[in-house]
């Protein structure tokens, strides 16, 4: 099982890295589906928008809110999935880049590591003679991101079903709030398994690009973990947090409460900021990849021009 | 130089090429776009505060609440419109630490520099990107439009606004989606172009 759950995001051994691994096909599909269900509210809004009054617009509204709900999803496990693949390509770009270094470094390099830390143009980095253990953060990355995805993803499917039966329903409270509570928990989770997903990528530049330094017997040099990451997981969390907190307040609400419409006045808005949140966190580890990268390169021009 | 690869559009140059303008564009907007994307989610959620408390002494029918009822989301997708914008910038500054990292390496080794040209999906990244930006963008103006003709309007109509402005909101935000879906695809294809190119040069 854990053996199956890796292979998820690492080629196996010696499988062709010209081979296309359809992450990115299955990805672009998934979000084409997304979209077109999109569009299918859109129009279902601009035929209540003709006639408000109508007896059918407050139904419409509501199935139309939990399949636009549902489109989103399917856009983000679009995302995940196409994650996913940039994982694979990653350790193959490593495999390609270890099989390739030897023969372009300049020859020399040799002598004693010198352990420690250093500053770099990318932030303060340290040096060891072997690859640096996994931060607490890529290791819940790593095994977080698959469960965060399949709850959400069930919490969303369940969200749309209620939202029909919402809609079925002239007056009910309960199953609108059950229906808003559970999509946008499904959402949080969603972008939470993406946000655990750039995690993972994160860790795999680290583990990759020390195990390359490493099989060269040269000074394993590693980022320091930068300010940007710190932010990436403190909004995570804190979305996550909210995104969890506005399902129990919709729960809340289900359950019978004086005044429900001035509770939905401020949970709608809450639940958008929980990902808003999770979102603004996720521009920081995208951003932390940028950097890492940029660093990475300076690292392999470094080793190609002094050999270590 | 143009050139193909079996599976790659390439240019060839001498050098490497740096950061062409979407790159520029994404290292120098992803932090403003940050930034707008917090005030307006903080901004939104405290009118949505102040709205809950006028539905609750006077109802959802007030002109308070209905003014507000667009005034919360119009913030709110400022909201989203900045962190999509400030997502979409940032998977470009990837893009861009890819094709100058890639290009400074190539030169340094000396010999002919590959530069992978703009693959389809980049260039869908960006074209959506900029429909979800403008269309997002247009609904939030449109909700300042229709909250400052609450009263003048009637509610019927204003209503009418909420529920299109509503639906056009959503398919920004999916398009938005859609784009970066595209926009992390391109990242595949130039992990795999520099996964063969590194190869080339080393001649394993």
């Amino acid at each position: 099982m854990t053996a199956r759950f890796a292979t998820l995001t690492r080629p196996a051994a010696g499988v062709d890295w010209h081979k296309q691994t359809g992450h990115h096909r299955v990805g672009f599909f998934l979000a084409v589906v997304g979209l077109m269900l999109a569009a299918v509210t859109l129009i279902a809004n601009l035929g209540v928008a003709s006639d408000v009054s109508a007896s059918s617009s407050l139904s419409t509204l509501r199935w139309s809110f939990g399949l636009t709900t549902l489109a989103f999803g399917t856009i983000k496990v679009a995302i995940a999935i196409v994650l996913v693949g940039i994982l694979i390509r990653l350790w193959q770009r490593v495999d390609s880049v270890k099989a390739a270094l030897p023969h372009l470094k300049a020859e020399g390099g040799g002598g004693g590591i010198e352990s420690g830390a250093i500053d770099t143009a990318f932030g303060p980095a340290t040096v060891d003679a072997t690859t640096p253990a996994p931060l607490p953060i890529h290791r819940m990355a790593h095994t977080m991101w698959l469960p965060m995805l399949a709850m959400g993803a069930m919490a969303l499917l369940a969200g749309t079903v209620v939202s029909f039966l919402w809609a079925g329903d002239e007056t009910d409270v309960a199953l609108g709030a059950w229906t808003q509570g559970l999509q946008f928990l499904g959402e949080a989770l969603l972008l939470s398994g993406i946000a655990f997903l750039l995690g993972a990528i994160l860790r795999a530049l680290r583990e990759g690009g020390g195990g390359l330094q490493e099989s060269l017997g040269i000074g394993v040099v590693t980022l320091k973990m930068p300010r940007t990451a710190r932010i990436f997981v403190g909004l995570m969390m804190a979305g996550l947090m909210l995104g969890i907190l506005q399902f129990i307040l919709y729960i809340t609400v289900a359950g019978g409460v004086d005044q429900s419409a001035a509770w939905f006045a401020w949970l709608g808005p809450l639940r958008e900021l929980s990902l808003g949140l999770i979102l603004a966190g996720i521009v920081m580890a995208l951003v932390t990849i940028g950097n890492v990268l940029a660093f990475q390169f300076g690292r392999i021009r470094q080793i190609i021009a002094t050999g270590k | 130089m143009t050139t193909a690869t079996p599976t790659h559009a390439i240019k060839t140059t001498s050098q490497g090429l740096g950061y062409a303008l979407p790159h520029k564009m994404g290292r120098a907007l992803w932090a403003p776009m940050w930034v707008t994307a917090l005030m307006g989610f903080a901004v939104g959620f405290v009118l949505a505060i102040a709205r809950a408390g006028i539905v609750s002494d006077f109802g959802v029918a007030d002109a308070g609440a209905q003014r507000l009822n667009h005034l919360v989301p119009a913030f709110m997708f400022v909201g989203f419109l900045g962190v999509f914008a400030s997502v979409s910038f940032a998977v470009a500054r990837i893009l861009g630490a890819f094709r100058k990292g890639g290009g400074d390496l190539q030169e340094q080794v000396g010999g002919e520099v590959h530069t992978l040209k703009m693959p389809l999906t980049g260039r869908l990244f960006m074209l959506t990107m900029m429909m979800g930006m403008m269309l997002i963008g247009v609904m939030v103006v449109l909700h300042f439009v229709v909250a400052g003709n609450v009263g003048t309007w009637s509610a019927e109509t204003v209503e009418a606004w909420a529920v299109s402005l509503e639906g056009f909101r959503r398919l920004g935000v999916a398009i938005y989606l859609f784009g970066i879906a595209f926009g992390l695809g391109t990242i595949i294809t130039v992990l795999r172009f520099q996964a063969g190119r590194i190869r080339q040069l080393a001649g394993v």
